[in-house]
């Protein structure tokens, strides 16, 4: 089995964000030989660490370098012969160095500054966007890449989403999706030009109305966290597989979020996995 | 660049999100998806020769899951308030809501938009209903996200209204 994954378990001593347990993983999938699906998961920290000192007690100085922020991103790269994959590797790297550079200087914002955050991750988002078409295809004909990506500060997940990767959360026992698909299907279903049957059958549902890379609508939004909640972020090589009473169960049925990931892929797998599959699960301790 | 921040409140399913997407992009969709959480947009107007730009917050409609987050309010300059008019439930409401942005905003510049104009026949509200919602810094009118009818007017009425106060 090809896997590549990572771990960022933490309790941080800061005031909110307690008790996280994230995890990510991603696979090829059954049919597909390469893998052009991007994962990322960084916690953001105040600098100063306190290296020697005649202070009796330095525990004030924890909070200095406890998470104070998370990103979660995924990408799925559009493109055969390996474009995808540089399109989605691309996208996801230029994104983090930029928020990686800006938006330390965030982690005391207040609602005054909201927006300037958002610009900042709207910002980062179209940065990577430039990025892939300036490297691959300035005509915008290159590979592109979907990208989701929640930036997470206690209690507020701000989501800026591109394409049909998805952001979902779980609480008390109810799944609801953040994001909406930008494809074909969605949108000549909501302006009532196709029934969902017919857009279905035309194959509309992989055919991206806005990607990185290519053209290029990011929709913004955000959603208060509550203790209990469980926050998954994915490619659509899950939701091709999975649906979303399956994702319930097995986001709501305990456990580590390495477990839940380990169990969302292995569903993935048992029903065929045709396309690469990424997921990111969040859990977020009960108080 | 002034930057203003307007919330969209009311009750589930009473066209906040549509009105906005008529707004921002003259289409509505027949289709209804519940927002989750707050859809930001943001739209670039001139109001009296000044430019503004709006940052349009959609949130989620109260329902029998949850109510409306006064956290979300906070930092908004106006209020648009959405009533179905073919819905009572969401007019005996909107008193909780109101209270709700005076809790956690104070009192700024509102519209209430009696949404769903297209559909007047089948409304459950009267002139009576009307007459009760006027009031200093708030501004009253019927639209309809379908046919666009208000739209416009009341957006550039609320945002007149914030570059005032």
């Amino acid at each position: 089995m090809s896997v590549s994954d990572s771990r960022e378990s933490a309790v941080s001593n800061e005031e909110h964000l307690a008790g996280i347990d994230i995890f990510g993983t991603t696979h090829p999938g059954k049919k597909r030989t390469a893998n052009e699906d991007q994962f990322f998961i960084a916690s953001l920290h105040k600098s100063m660490r306190v290296r020697q000192s005649s202070l009796e007690d330095l525990s004030a100085f924890a909070r200095l370098h406890a998470s104070f922020a998370y990103l979660l991103v995924v990408a799925d790269g559009v493109g055969g012969i390996g474009g995808g994959r540089q399109a989605s590797s691309t996208a996801v790297e230029t994104l983090a160095e930029h928020i990686g550079e800006t938006i330390g200087c965030y982690y005391n914002f207040d609602v005054d500054k909201e927006h300037e955050f958002l610009a900042q991750l709207e910002d980062a988002v179209q940065r990577s966007h430039d990025q892939v078409r300036h490297q691959y295809a300035a005509d915008g004909r290159g590979p592109a890449t979907t990208l989701t990506m929640v930036a997470l500060m206690w209690p507020r997940a701000y989501v800026v989403h591109v394409g049909d990767s998805r952001a979902y959360y779980l609480r008390d026992g109810r799944l609801r999706q953040l994001t909406r698909d930008q494809t074909a299907y969605e949108e000549l279903v909501d302006q009532g030009v196709m029934t969902e049957e017919e857009a279905g059958r035309a194959g509309l549902k992989n055919m991206l109305t806005s990607a990185l890379g290519a053209q290029f609508t990011p929709a913004i939004g955000l959603i208060d966290l509550q203790a209990g909640d469980v926050l998954l972020l994915c490619t659509d090589g899950l939701t091709k597989h999975v649906p979303d009473s399956d994702i319930t169960a097995i986001l709501g049925g305990g456990g580590s979020a390495e477990e839940a990931c380990r169990r969302l892929v292995d569903l993935t797998l048992e029903r065929g996995a045709s396309d690469n599959v990424t997921v990111i699960v969040g859990r977020f301790a009960a108080s | 660049m002034i930057q203003k921040k307007i919330c969209m409140v009311g009750v589930f399913a009473t066209g906040k999100t549509s009105l906005v997407q008529r707004f921002i992009y003259s289409k509505f969709s027949e289709k209804y998806h519940s927002t989750v959480g707050v859809k930001i947009d943001r739209k670039e107007i001139e109001v009296a020769g000044t430019q503004v730009n709006l940052l349009l917050w959609d949130l989620a409609g109260q329902d029998k899951f949850h109510n409306v987050q006064g956290s979300y309010l906070r930092g908004s300059s106006g209020i648009f308030f959405v009533v179905d008019g073919t819905r009572r439930e969401t007019l005996t409401e909107l008193a909780g809501l109101r209270a709700l942005v005076r809790e956690s905003v104070g009192e700024v510049p509102a519209v209430i938009a009696i949404n769903k104009a297209d559909l007047e026949e089948q409304w459950q509200l009267g002139q009576g209903d009307f007459d009760s919602l006027f009031g200093e810094g708030r501004h009253v009118l019927k639209t309809s996200a379908k046919s666009g009818v208000g739209v416009e007017e009341a957006f550039l009425w609320l945002a007149g209204r914030m570059l005032k106060s």
